[in-house]
């Protein structure tokens, strides 16, 4: 049992260094901010930290769910910086903007996981404060991390079954 | 100089389309699917296309291997999350031009237009 733990727990390390790697090679090429990590914990609840969400689904030797949650300012900022438009509101553009970031974030740590040959969804987007996802009943330790950035902070959190 | 950006997100076309303009390029249309990006191109005349791989409907390797049935030599540029050296193959097989993993850097996705479109800023 304890190692049936172990291998769970080393799974989810190996998983770690990926995301927060690409994490910032994304943040760096498209925005041209440097994020710095500031916490990493199991989660708890439902509700992403912040009212935006963007979910990513991968498929392939492992399956689960990346989520990059952001504020709407920090979405704003993303548009902004991406394709020089200002919006007001979170708008399509601007979630479409958001989505973009999670699907590189997400493509990027594929890459660095070829050995699980996984496959990405297309990034589906969740607006409203509290709106909550749900992992599926297999993933037991879904974990999160804390960003901060010059444009705001944000969150990643990832959970996955073998 | 005609081009054609197919990619699901307005972002990414956007994002391709003001790098173009800057390279002088405005003759541009764009799909946001392999099968709009396949009605586009079988109507039109085109001398560089620029797709995605992940697309509902029909995706970018699909959309290459219908422009290729068509024995058509117009370069064809992936631009795509997809950097995995199995899927690079798959995508040479099916008749790639050339190929830019995202995330890129400004200069990275300029480099890449301006090779294939022949202009310089």
């Amino acid at each position: 049992m304890k190692t049936a733990i172990r291998e769970k727990a080393e799974s989810t390390t190996s998983l770690v260094n990926p995301i927060i790697t690409s994490v910032i090679r994304t943040f760096e090429s498209m925005l041209n901010c440097s994020p710095k990590r500031i916490s990493l914990e199991v989660k708890s609840g439902h509700s992403p930290k912040y009212p935006l969400s963007a979910i990513v689904g991968l498929t392939g030797k492992m399956s689960g769910t990346i989520i990059f949650s952001v504020s709407n300012e920090a979405a704003l900022e993303i548009l902004s910086r991406l394709v020089f438009e200002q919006a007001d509101e979170i708008t399509s553009e601007v979630c479409d903007a958001v989505g973009e970031i999670a699907n590189m974030i997400a493509g990027s740590a594929k890459a660095d996981l070829a050995h699980l040959n996984l496959t990405l969804s297309i990034p589906n987007m969740v607006l409203g404060e509290n709106h909550e996802v749900l992992y599926p009943p297999e993933v037991t330790t879904p974990m999160c991390i804390h960003f901060e950035s010059e444009i705001g902070p944000f969150t990643i959190e990832f959970g996955f079954r073998d | 100089m005609k081009v054609l950006i197919v990619d699901d997100s307005g972002t990414m076309r956007t994002i391709q389309k003001r790098c173009l303009n800057k390279l002088g390029i405005n003759d541009i249309d764009e799909g946001e699917d392999g099968v709009k990006g396949l009605a586009l191109f079988r109507a039109n005349n085109y001398d560089v296309v620029f797709t995605d791989w992940n697309m509902p409907n029909m995706d970018g390797l699909e959309f290459l291997k219908e422009i290729r049935k068509g024995n058509t030599q117009v370069p064809v540029i992936m631009i795509t999350t997809e950097a995995e050296k199995a899927r690079v193959i798959l995508a040479v097989q099916a008749g790639v031009s050339d190929y830019l993993v995202k995330p890129f850097t400004p200069d990275a996705l300029k480099d890449k237009l301006e090779k294939w479109v022949g202009c310089h800023v």
